[in-house]
C-alpha cells in the first residue's frame, strides 16, 4: 500500500460496504409503489426521509441523493493527498458547478424566477465562482457572463457574439464543456502514471460517447459541418473526421458495428430505437471497468476512484428510480435503464 | 278543424305550402343521408386515428420516461427552459354543409433546437408530434360531434315533417276538398231544383 493513500484507501474499503448492493437496488425498483419505495429506502444508509414539506417529491429526493453523494466525495477528498484531492475536486465539483451554471443560464434565458432557478441547482458550495445567488441577481445573460470574469469560465465571453446571432444557449454550453474537458485533461496528466490509466480510460470513453451523441443529434438537424471544430473541441478515439463520417453516414448500424467494442455495445440502442439506453450502457461499461480496475490493486488510487464512481452510479440509479416510482412507472420499464441490477 | 276556412283560395294556398314543405323535406332527407354518410366515414377515420394516437402516446411517454431516467427530473426541467417559442394556437370556425366546427391553426410551434440533449430532443419531437395529432384529433372529434348533432336535428325535422306536419296539412286539404265537394253538390242540387221549378212555372 502506498502510504500517501493509506487512510483514504482504508476508508474507501470501509465505505464500500455502505453502498447499496445490486440486489437492494433491484428490490427498490420492484417495490409496489412510491410509499413502499420510501419505506424500503429508510432501511438503507439513507435513513428516514420526510417529504411532506416538498412540492415535488422526486426533485426533493434528487437533491437528497446529490447531497449524500457530495458528502461522500468530501469525506474522501478531506483525507486524500493534495494532488489527488485537487483532481477529485475538479472532476466532481467543477462538473457540478458547470451544471449549475448551465441551469442558471437556461433559467435566465427562459425568464424563470431566481428562486425557482436556485431550487434547481445541485446543492454544492460554489467552487470557482463566488456565489450562485450573485449570478442569479444579474438581469441578463451578458451580465452573468461578465460576472464570471476572473474565473476559469471567463472564456464564455467569446461566445456572446454567437449567442446573439443564434439567440440560442448552445455556444455557452459548448464552451463550458470545453473548459471542463481541457481542465480535466491537464489535471489527469498531473496524476502519477499508474493512477492515470484508469481515470483516462473513463474520461476518454465518456467524452467519445458524448461526442457521438452530439453527432447523432447533428445527423437529425440541418447539417452544418462548418461548425464541427466548435462542436467537438475535445476528441479521443474518434477525431473530427470520424464525427463528420458519422454525421454523413447512410447506414448508422453498419457504422456503429465498425466502431468495435465497447462502443458497439454502448451505442447499439441507437439503431435499436432507444437512444436513452446509451447512457445506461455507458454507465454499465464504466462500472465494469471500475470493478476490474479495483480488483487489480486493493491498495491504490483505483480503490478511491472506484468507490466514487460506484457512489455516482448508485446516485444516478436512485434519482431515476425515485422519479419513476413517483410517476407510477412499472418496475420492468425502470429496471432496463438502471445500471446496478444488471450486475446481479 | 276550427279556424280552417274551407275556401278554394285557402285550399290553393295550402296546396302550394304543402308542395313547398314536401320539396323541403326531400332536401332535408338528402342532407340527412349525406350527413349520415359523412358521420359513418368520419367515425371510421376517428377510430383509426385514436388507435394510432394511443400507440404514439405510448411511444412518446416511453421516450419521455427514458429521458427523465437518463438525465434526472431537474436536468430535464432545466433543459426545457431553454426551448425557444411556445406552442401557440388559434381556434377558427369552419363549416361543412352548414355545420360549423372549430378549426385549430398552429401559430407557432416550440423550437426543439440545439439546446436539448439527444435523448430529450427525441422525446420532445415525439411529444410535439403527438400534440399536433392530439389537437387534430380533438378538432376532428368536435367536427364529428357537430355532424352527429346536426344529423339528429335533421332527422327530427324530417320525422316531424313526414309524420306530423305533412299528414296534418293533407288532412286539412282533404277536409276542405270534401267541404268544397259537398258545397258544389249542394249548389248543383240547388241549381237543379231551381231549374225544375222554373220549368214547371213556364209550363
Amino acid at each position: 500500500m502506498r502510504l500517501k493513500y493509506a487512510s483514504a484507501v482504508v476508508r474507501c474499503h470501509a465505505l464500500l460496504s455502505e453502498l447499496l448492493t445490486p440486489e437492494q437496488i433491484r428490490r427498490l425498483a420492484e417495490t409496489e409503489n412510491f410509499n413502499t419505495f420510501i419505506d424500503q429506502l429508510s432501511e438503507t444508509p439513507y435513513g428516514n426521509i420526510s417529504l411532506e414539506a416538498y412540492r415535488d417529491v422526486s426533485v426533493a429526493l434528487e437533491q437528497l441523493f446529490y447531497r449524500k453523494f457530495i458528502e461522500r466525495i468530501s469525506r474522501i477528498i478531506d483525507i486524500t493527498p493534495k494532488k489527488i484531492a485537487s483532481f477529485l475536486q475538479t472532476y466532481y465539483y467543477m462538473r457540478f458547478e458547470i451544471l449549475n451554471l448551465k441551469r442558471i443560464l437556461r433559467g435566465k434565458f427562459g425568464g424563470i424566477p431566481s428562486q425557482q432557478i436556485l431550487e434547481s441547482l445541485i446543492p454544492i458550495e460554489p467552487y470557482h465562482v463566488k456565489d450562485f445567488k450573485e449570478l442569479l441577481e444579474q438581469e441578463t445573460i451578458e451580465e452573468i457572463v461578465k460576472h464570471l470574469h476572473g474565473t476559469p469560465y471567463s472564456n464564455l465571453s467569446e461566445s456572446i457574439q454567437l449567442y446573439k446571432e443564434t439567440e440560442e444557449l448552445w455556444p455557452f454550453e459548448l464552451s463550458l464543456n470545453n473548459i471542463y474537458a481541457s481542465t480535466i485533461l491537464k489535471l489527469v496528466e498531473t496524476l502519477s502514471s499508474p493512477d492515470r490509466v484508469l481515470v483516462k480510460r473513463i474520461v476518454e470513453l465518456e467524452t467519445d460517447i458524448e461526442n457521438l451523441l452530439i453527432a447523432l443529434k447533428q445527423r437529425e438537424m440541418v447539417q452544418d459541418t462548418r461548425r464541427l471544430q466548435s462542436l467537438f473541441p475535445t476528441t479521443f478515439k474518434f477525431n473530427i473526421e470520424k464525427m463528420k463520417e458519422f454525421i454523413e453516414s447512410k447506414d448508422i448500424k453498419q457504422f456503429i458495428i465498425e466502431l468495435g467494442e465497447p462502443y458497439t455495445e454502448i451505442l447499439s440502442p441507437i439503431y435499436e430505437g432507444d437512444v436513452s439506453l446509451v447512457r445506461s450502457r455507458l454507465r454499465q461499461q464504466i462500472y465494469r471497468t471500475m470493478k476490474r480496475g479495483r480488483s487489480m490493486n486493493d491498495f491504490g488510487f483505483n480503490v478511491i476512484i472506484a468507490y466514487l464512481v460506484f457512489c455516482e452510479i448508485e446516485k444516478d440509479d436512485l434519482v431515476g428510480m425515485s422519479w419513476s416510482k413517483a410517476q407510477g412507472i412499472s418496475s420492468e420499464n425502470i429496471l432496463k435503464y438502471l445500471v446496478l441490477p444488471q450486475f446481479i | 278543424m276550427s279556424g280552417v276556412r274551407p275556401t278554394k283560395g285557402y285550399l290553393m294556398d295550402l296546396k302550394r305550402r304543402i308542395s313547398f314543405i314536401e320539396r323541403g323535406t326531400e332536401f332535408l332527407k338528402l342532407k340527412r343521408d349525406h350527413l349520415a354518410k359523412e358521420l359513418s366515414t368520419s367515425l371510421e377515420v376517428l377510430r383509426g386515428r385514436r388507435k394510432l394516437l394511443l400507440q404514439n402516446l405510448r411511444d412518446a411517454y416511453g421516450a419521455l420516461t427514458a429521458a427523465y431516467l437518463s438525465l434526472g427530473p431537474t436536468e430535464v426541467k432545466s433543459q426545457v427552459r431553454a426551448v425557444k417559442k411556445r406552442l401557440e394556437l388559434e381556434v377558427l370556425p369552419r363549416s361543412v354543409m352548414g355545420v360549423r366546427y372549430p378549426y385549430v391553426k398552429f401559430v407557432s410551434k416550440p423550437q426543439i433546437g440545439a439546446e436539448l440533449d439527444v435523448t430529450l430532443s427525441h422525446a420532445a419531437k415525439k411529444v410535439q408530434e403527438i400534440l399536433e395529432e392530439l389537437i387534430q384529433t380533438a378538432e376532428f372529434e368536435a367536427r364529428v360531434e357537430r355532424i352527429a348533432d346536426e344529423l339528429g336535428k335533421t332527422n327530427r325535422k324530417v320525422n316531424a315533417l313526414e309524420n306530423t306536419i305533412i299528414p296534418s296539412y293533407k288532412q286539412v286539404i282533404k277536409f276542405i276538398e270534401d267541404k268544397l265537394d259537398e258545397e258544389s253538390l249542394e249548389e248543383l242540387v240547388r241549381v237543379k231544383l231551381i231549374g225544375g221549378a222554373l220549368a214547371r212555372r213556364r209550363v
